[in-house]
């Protein structure tokens, strides 16, 4: 029971902020809000260290229970999405301070989180789905939280479609799995597949489908185009949903089923090859970016693709250990901006920032502990886990050594547009008009734990000889993989390599951005980068603007259908009102009809 | 046929056409108690005595004196004046009437006495032979029919009961007078 | 006996155009017993025809059939005469398209 409270708690808050809220004086709804999500926080604390629980109610649809479960997997998710939920609740406090919809908010955010939770808990597929569907409502409530502005109200409406091609295919997925294994249980599923010794054809495409579902979920290519323009609701919802945890669930989905992609060998390659394509396609459109969000979005687009290629690789715990590490920096970075914004009064192009350096300093701190923790600096939480990913891949028998350098030439860019990032923002001269102010102790504290967590929180896991706390702690919810260990000394060789590549790529990018007058080719690159590489504008030619002009066309022949039936109507309308004549009213013309009726029915009868 | 029943049939043919065109309400009930009369003679003619005596109590007594009794509650006597805003439906009565008797006649021509009048044995239709044939083989049509006349009885109390209350059918002509005048301020 | 037959048919024919040429509801429905005791002719005529008692029975049904009705009807006319002072089915044209 206490499993399902870790949900109610936050859901109870959204009912209750969402009912009373308006009634509520300011800072009261976040301090709901945020000491529930707090709440959710130390049960799962409380039940991890109890060695995990279970809940289920047996028959809530037939032969598919309504199960939660608390394993390693969910309980390490839990801690990352209600821990870093906890922070950017209370960092919402200060960053929503004044704002229309406070209350509103702070619902919409617990709504999030008891989603989320819902998500990470379930025993089964469908709970999951339910939690997934309902994360994406989350989100698109939040981006278009300020929904009077079009634009905003349209990013909301272009994630939740573009989230709803993934989520057919996760819908697919699952029914094709109910249809092979009679059972949609996870724990049932994993049982049946280790039992049985030859696996069904189909398998493969049911494991493709869920990848959809994903795909969708946590924004990679091709369906990476909603995630920047999430980026139009507040900061706070961009760090917890649109960075820590909701686009996570994807990579999250898939180590929960890895025990279906361990035995899905072509799937899983496609899952490395789409996420390294990500990465990629992140890491250069991030370079371009004027937008301080979006640089962002896009480094979180890049770093998703990371996830996808460890879990595609079949370093399940790798993807989970940078899943965290990610959520701390990149809550962070976004945190850290949004202080920027807050502190410019709202001002978002980085042309018009710089030198925050000196009028923001603690903020000034945040944004380096992240953007280094980001670029993969030595020693810092993001260097751990993107060089584990890197690592892995070498492992990995088909064509690893091509992602072994993809991915490395990747941490590379990403380490020349984090510098971008930071040196645009507090380095050189201040550029805009406003009259920056640091934020208030309610947003600089949480920040100041995230930058703990992004310095520090890859000594959680640390390559051989050192410890590592996370592989043993995730190894028995996640698929055994064999992996031969490769050699101490050629590990850390490519550690140092993986670092050198990081210093390097923060000093061209410091040189670059702050030193040099760039050349006429990167301009033509930068051009092409701020604009995405023309995805959006491909993807309105041939998909978005066909399928408007049909819907024109069917609007015409609907029209028609229309008239058509219009004049059916006036048609039996004018008929209806001529035989409206026929009821005079008076009794005797009705008495006159029925004996007419009678006398015809009796003359019929004596003629015939 | 036997003068008895010619003189019976122009009596009856008159008194009808007269209860039916009779502008005075009065003279009209009169003529249908004169039809009435004529046709218990008529019953006892063709050997229902019985239901002649009953045609004559129940109905020239009891139910025409509660029409005339009606008559004179409503002051209504002087009936069907004014315009008639049916003009037609005269002529189409008449025709439709008309057509109705001609049909009825021609089906009734071919229908002649099932038994040859000699064997006929009704015994004058005397209340002994009807009385065991109703409280024996229809006795439960008697019953429904003493249901139903408590029924009637009831339901005519009630629909001429005075309004105690406040009345609930109150001229609907007046009414929308009313409701207009009201708007009208 | 198909003399009375035709009697009977006449004066139901005579009831009929009664009902509706009429115009107050007294009348109209002193046009209606017309019409029944017509239809009492003729159930004499048959009973007499087929020497069988049950035809009287039946007229004897009608006569307390129509009793009731009388009850029911007149009420009916002495309350609309109530509410609408006036006893003109004509006047009761309200319920028209």
């Amino acid at each position: 029971m206490l499993l399902l409270l870790i949900i109610l708690l936050p859901l109870a808050g959204f009912v209750y902020l969402g009912l009373a809220g308006k009634h509520l004086r300011e800072p009261l709804p976040g301090i709901i809000a945020s000491a529930l999500t707090g709440a959710s926080f130390l049960l799962v604390v409380a039940l991890s260290l109890g060695g995990g629980a279970a809940w289920e109610i047996k028959d809530w649809l037939p032969g598919i229970p309504f199960s939660l479960v608390l394993d390693p997997l969910s309980s390490y998710m839990g801690l990352v999405v209600t821990g870093i939920g906890f922070l950017i609740h209370v960092y919402a406090i200060g960053y929503m301070h004044g704002d229309e919809g406070f209350s509103r908010f702070f619902a919409y955010l617990n709504l999030f989180i008891a989603m989320m939770m819902t998500l990470v808990l379930a025993g089964s597929y469908p709970v999951m789905f339910i939690g997934w569907e309902g994360v994406g409502l989350a989100s698109f409530l939040l981006i278009g939280f300020w929904y009077t502005e079009k634009k905003n109200a349209d990013s909301a409406r272009k994630a939740f479609i573009v989230n709803r091609i993934g989520d057919l295919g996760f819908l697919l997925g699952m029914a094709l799995l109910y249809s092979l294994f009679g059972t949609l249980s996870i724990a049932e599923l994993r049982e049946a597949l280790e039992a049985s010794h030859v696996l069904p054809l189909s398998l493969g495409l049911a494991g493709f489908l869920l990848f959809v579902g994903a795909v969708g979920k946590s924004a990679q290519v091709p369906l990476m185009v909603w995630l920047p323009d999430a980026m139009a609701g507040p900061t706070p919802v961009s760090a917890l949903i649109h960075a820590a945890t909701m686009v996570t669930a994807g990579v999250y989905l898939i180590a929960r089923s890895s025990f279906l992609y361990v035995n899905l060998q072509d799937v899983s390659y496609f899952i490395a090859v789409i996420g390294i394509l990500t990465a990629a396609y992140g890491a250069l459109s991030a370079l371009g970016q004027w937008d301080i969000k979006k640089i962002v979005a896009y480094s979180t687009i890049s770093q998703l693709g990371y996830m996808f290629m460890a879990v595609g690789v079949g370093a399940y715990w790798i993807a989970l250990f940078h899943v965290m590490t990610h959520a701390f920096y990149k809550a962070l970075l976004f945190l850290a901006s949004g202080s920027v914004i807050h502190a410019l009064g709202g001002e978002q192009d980085v042309r018009k920032m710089g030198g925050l350096k000196k009028y923001l300093p603690r903020t000034h701190l945040h944004g380096l502990a992240g953007a280094l923790s980001l670029a993969g600096f030595p020693l810092l939480a993001g260097f751990w886990s993107k060089d584990a990913i890197i690592t892995a891949t070498l492992n990995y028998p088909f064509g690893g050594t091509g992602f072994y350098i993809a991915g490395l030439s990747v941490a590379f860019l990403t380490a020349i547009y984090a510098m971008r990032w930071y040196a645009l923002v507090f380095l050189g001269e201040y550029k805009g008009d406003a009259h920056p102010h640091e934020a208030p102790p309610v947003m600089t504290i949480p920040n100041d734990i995230l930058a703990l967590g992004a310095v520090f929180a890859g000594f959680l896991a640390l390559p051989k000889p050192f410890w590592n706390l996370i592989e043993p702690y995730l190894a028995p919810a996640l698929a055994h993989v064999e992996v031969h260990h490769m050699s101490l000394g050629l590990e850390w060789g490519l550690i140092t390599l993986s670092a050198v590549v990081a210093l390097a790529g923060l000093y061209l990018g410091y040189l670059a951005f702050t030193r040099w007058a760039l050349p006429k080719w990167y301009l033509t690159f930068q051009t092409w980068s701020e604009n995405a590489f023309y995805v959006d504008l491909a993807y309105n030619a041939v998909i978005v603007t066909p399928l408007k002009e049909l819907a024109y066309i069917w609007s015409l022949l609907d029209g028609a259908l229309d008239t058509f039936y219009v004049y059916v109507a006036g048609v039996s309308g004018w008929l209806g009102e001529r035989l409206t004549r026929v009821q005079t009213g008076y009794v005797r013309a009705y008495g006159a009809l029925m004996v007419f009726g009678l006398v015809a029915m009796l003359v019929w009868g004596v003629l015939r | 046929m036997s003068a008895f029943d010619l003189i019976a049939g122009v009596l009856l043919v008159a008194s009808a056409l007269a209860a039916v065109t009779l502008k005075n309400a009065v003279h009209a009930g009169l003529a249908l108690v004169g039809n009435f009369l004529v046709l218990a003679m008529v019953y006892f003619a063709l050997e229902a005595q019985f239901l002649g005596w009953i045609q004559i109590i129940v109905y020239a007594g009891a139910v025409m004196v509660l029409f005339l009794f009606v008559i004179m509650l409503l002051y209504d006597a002087k009936a069907d004046v004014g315009v008639d805003r049916l003009r037609w439906m005269r002529p189409v009565g008449a025709a439709l009437a008309a057509v109705f008797f001609l049909a009825l006649a021609y089906a009734f021509s071919g229908v002649g006495p099932v038994n040859p009048l000699a064997d006929v044995k009704l015994a004058g239709g005397l209340p002994g032979p009807l009385g065991k044939l109703l409280y024996g083989l229809w006795l439960y049509i008697v019953l429904l029919i003493a249901v139903l006349l408590f029924v009637a009885t009831v339901s005519a109390v009630v629909l001429v009961q005075p309004q105690t209350r406040k009345a609930r059918v109150k001229p609907q002509v007046s009414e929308r007078d009313r409701e207009l005048e009201e708007v009208g301020k | 006996m198909s003399y009375y037959l035709l009697l009977s048919a006449l004066l139901f024919a005579i009831g009929l155009y009664g009902v509706l040429s009429r115009r107050t509801a007294i009348l109209i429905f002193m046009s209606i017993e017309l019409m029944l005791n017509a239809a009492n002719l003729a159930l004499v005529a048959f009973a007499r025809g087929s020497g069988n008692l049950e035809g009287q029975a039946m007229a004897l049904v009608v006569i307390a059939l129509a009793a009731a009705e009388v009850a029911v009807g007149l009420g009916i006319i002495v309350a609309v005469f109530r509410a609408r002072s006036s006893t003109s089915v004509d006047d009761l044209a309200e319920l028209r398209g």
